[in-house]
């Protein structure tokens, strides 16, 4: 399905209103510091009420069907109000992967689960590392003897990983790295919170100790389904930072027009406004490359593997300059725990490192270009 | 999302461009020597073969104008369509696909921004007289509004038009009235030496506040006293001119609104002034933003895996290609009937950014062969876009005026308050 222009702004309308009432920066900063990092109420309402968990899963696992186009408005929103929820790992990673892996009888037994809020899910590829790249996961499959896989080893950076009700996991099995599927209370698994720089983010190492799991796709696929699914995450993740630095914009925006120094208002000084007007370019260019790149998804285009990893690197700058900027032009007040500018910096610093920072998504771009 | 007006709009132009011209050939793609290596921003033409280049390009504009497409937004008695703003834009970019004169030394200033004013504010034997041969390419127009003193800040013009009969005219005998003799020189004038008139900004009051004191008037460039002078640029060609004028008599019946109110004139001639979308890639140096001429480059020079320099690549083809993502989705709003926002200023500044760092990554790739020629294909060429690039960021409103507008017309940031120095004409 896809929303026509007006439809995409209703959705926004009521995203933005959902967020404003239920994820104001009060709320956002009591999270940060609390566990689980999300409200469990907030996280059904949005599923209840506004249907966002299954807005882009196919109808046929009880989702609505729409796009990367959809998401994306939503995916905007909820990272201009710093959303605290398993929305990203569930629906970005968790959910992407089941799809990519073309397996019918693990998405019909977890989809609609997903679908419905009622589980929350997330996706263990990185380890001590950091790196995302499949070719470089050193966790271990082996048959159990009884249809089933047995799990060994340690995974880190894992988003929501001590909440989510499932864990979709990459480990290399003698046909190569190979997508897996364990539940939460699944023995031998233990998840430990990491500190963050984004608190906002939860994220956890863990530990698989002769975990028992479930074969998702075929054996040795992982290296094909991530690349599938780190093109549709990096534009989710793009949406977001593109929605974040809009706000980092207005912020600054909103500010410079009513500080005065000097007897004037910062905003008339031309270093102040350039500065703002750099930020405005960025920002621009940073929604055309994530939304061009959702419609290019959409369509089905030859075309998408290029633009999400113009997205991902365009929208990663685009962000952190907005972030860095944003203080600058508060100044000292900027600097300040209380000022919410440093939420910004933090999401938008961790947003461009999450799936391993510019030396990886330059090389992806060429790469996807035959460079 | 297309709406049916400009979907049965777009039909026309494709069937009208279809039925004279061809397809434009694809310069992003690149075999490596072969074919024209040329890399010029600007024109820099002996001069005959500028005469021709001229020439076609009246030539395309009269076939355009008999089709109906010489004047899309212009009145229908003028020998206009009628249509609006987006349908220009949206002829525009479909024509960019097409192997087309280029017509920009009639439709970039006359065509673009004098007709308009001419439109707006002549009288109407002016408007007989000119606008019809204008839109059928036969007569050219300059723009006389930039001089050594008013860059940036036009409306400190020096140029001073005197009413001939008696004194310095005031705004209460703004009557029409005796010729007007005008002295001063203007500068950075494109096509000028192509030019049968031109629209002169004129201080006729430099008591007033200086928005206030300036007059317009349409300069027949063959008028005695007018003398145009070729100003070589930094890249060795003269693109542009000095344009002196020495007691030019005018009458007052080729004055444009009123006395002392020539900035609401000017004003009319800069809102005009637009960006294009959809043309980024086109021309020689499309070459310079295309992912494949660049990576064929670094592979002719061995340069393919230097890590530092695929680093820079990939850092400017993320601009470029994110700023061709904005240009489509502009052109997307235009095909539904919506102008767009802030994309084309936008656009326009990351253009001149981006071609200049292709031009700096190009030379830093090219090493010495960029500061010799060896008479290697597609190497010492680059030399032209290079000594180009500068004047991206100036020409059409420097990059910094351009920043102030946008802060301050996209976001609302303050106007810098005027101070009483600033609202003088420096003498």
């Amino acid at each position: 399905m896809t929303a026509d222009e007006s439809e995409l702004r209703e959705l926004r309308a009521s995203v933005r209103e959902f967020l404003e009432a239920k994820s104001p920066e009060e709320a956002v900063r009591k999270l940060m510091e609390s566990e689980p990092r999300f409200d469990p109420a907030v996280w059904s309402q949005a599923a209840d009420q506004l249907r966002l968990p299954g807005l882009a899963i196919p109808e046929e696992y009880g989702g609505d069907g729409f796009g990367l186009v959809e998401l994306g408005v939503v995916l905007e929103e909820m990272g201009r109000a710093l959303f605290c929820a398993p929305f990203f790992a569930t629906v970005l990673l968790a959910a992407q992967a089941l799809l990519a892996s073309g397996d019918r009888d693990a998405c019909a037994r977890f989809l609609p689960g997903i679908a419905s809020g009622r589980t929350t899910a997330t996706l263990a590829v990185a380890e001590d590392h950091g790196s995302w790249d499949p070719a470089m996961v050193s966790a271990r499959a082996v048959p159990d003897g009884d249809g089933g896989w047995t799990v060994r080893g340690r995974k880190c950076f894992v988003i929501d990983g001590t909440t989510a009700d499932l864990i979709l996991v990459v480990a290399r099995t003698v046909a190569g790295p190979t997508l897996f599927v364990v539940e939460r209370d699944a023995t031998g698994l233990a998840a430990e919170p990491m500190e963050t720089l984004d608190a906002t983010r939860a994220m956890a190492r863990l530990t698989f100790d002769a975990v028992p799991a479930t074969l998702v796709g075929a054996e040795g696929a992982g290296g094909r389904i991530m690349a599938k699914v780190l093109d549709i995450a990096s534009v989710g993740l793009a949406a977001e930072q593109a929605g974040g630095a809009r706000r980092c914009l207005e912020t600054s925006a909103d500010y410079a027009r009513v500080r005065h120094q000097f007897g004037r208002p910062i905003g008339s000084f031309q270093a102040v406004k350039h500065k703002c007007a750099d930020m405005l370019v960025q920002v621009e260019l940073a929604e055309a490359s994530s939304r061009e790149a959702a419609r290019l998804a959409d369509e089905g285009s030859p075309d998408f593997p290029v633009a999400a990893a113009v997205a991902h690197a365009c929208c990663s700058r685009a962000y952190m300059t907005a972030a860095m900027e944003n203080i600058q032009v508060h100044g000292g007040i900027g600097f300040t725990w209380e000022h919410p500018a440093h939420l910004y910096f933090r999401r938008a610093k961790s947003s461009q490192l999450l799936f391993g920072g510019p030396a990886v998504y330059h090389e992806r771009l060429l790469d996807r270009l035959g460079i | 999302m297309e709406s049916d007006d400009m979907r049965d709009f777009a039909t026309e132009a494709r069937r009208f461009l279809d039925a004279h011209v061809a397809k434009a050939p694809d310069r992003t793609a690149v075999t490596w020597g072969e074919g024209d290596d040329s890399m010029a921003y600007f024109s820099s033409l002996p001069p005959e073969e500028e005469r021709e280049f001229v020439q076609r390009a009246r030539e395309w504009q009269r076939i355009r104008h008999e089709n109906g497409f010489g004047w899309i937004t212009g009145p229908v008695e003028y020998g206009g369509r009628g249509l609006t703003p987006v349908h220009d834009l949206l002829y525009d970019a479909i024509e960019s696909e097409y192997d087309v004169a280029d017509t920009g030394v009639l439709s970039v200033i006359g065509l673009g921004m004098i007709g308009p004013t001419i439109l707006a504010h002549a009288q109407p034997h002016i408007r007989d007289r000119w606008l019809p041969a204008m839109y059928r390419g036969d007569a050219i127009a300059c723009q006389l509004f930039s001089e050594p003193g008013a860059g940036s800040d036009l409306a400190s013009v020096a140029t001073r038009a005197v009413r001939e009969d008696g004194g310095p005219s005031r705004s209460s005998e703004a009557e029409s009235g005796g010729d007007w003799v005008l002295n001063g020189q203007k500068v950075w004038t494109s096509v000028a030496q192509h030019s049968q008139i031109g629209l002169a900004l004129t201080r006729t009051n430099p008591d007033a506040p200086k928005h206030r004191g300036i007059t317009a008037f349409l300069v027949p460039m063959d008028a005695p006293g007018v003398e145009v002078r070729p100003l070589r640029q930094m890249t060795g060609g003269a693109d542009f001119n000095e344009v002196f004028l020495t007691d030019v008599r005018i009458p007052d019946d080729h004055r444009l609104g009123e006395v002392d109110g020539g900035w609401t004139v000017a004003l009319t001639t800069l809102m005009n002034e637009r960006a294009t979308v959809g043309s980024e890639g086109v021309g020689p140096v499309g070459a310079a933003l295309s992912p494949d001429h660049l990576s064929a480059l670094m592979r002719a020079t061995w340069t393919w895996d230097d890590r530092a320099l695929r680093a820079r690549l990939a850092e400017l083809l993320v601009d470029v290609l994110a700023t061709e993502h904005l240009n489509a989705r502009a052109l997307r709003k235009l095909r539904g009937g919506v102008a767009p926002g802030p994309e084309m200023s936008v656009s326009k500044l990351m253009y001149g950014q981006n071609l200049t760092r292709a031009a700096h990554f190009v030379s830093d790739v090219l090493g010495p062969r960029i500061i010799a020629d060896t008479g290697q294909w597609g190497t010492y060429a680059w030399t032209e876009l290079l000594l180009a690039t500068p004047a991206l960021r100036i020409l059409g409103g420097t990059e910094e005026i351009m920043k102030n507008i946008l802060a301050e017309r996209v976001l609302g940031l303050p106007k810098e308050p005027v101070t009483a120095a600033a609202k003088e004409v420096r003498s």
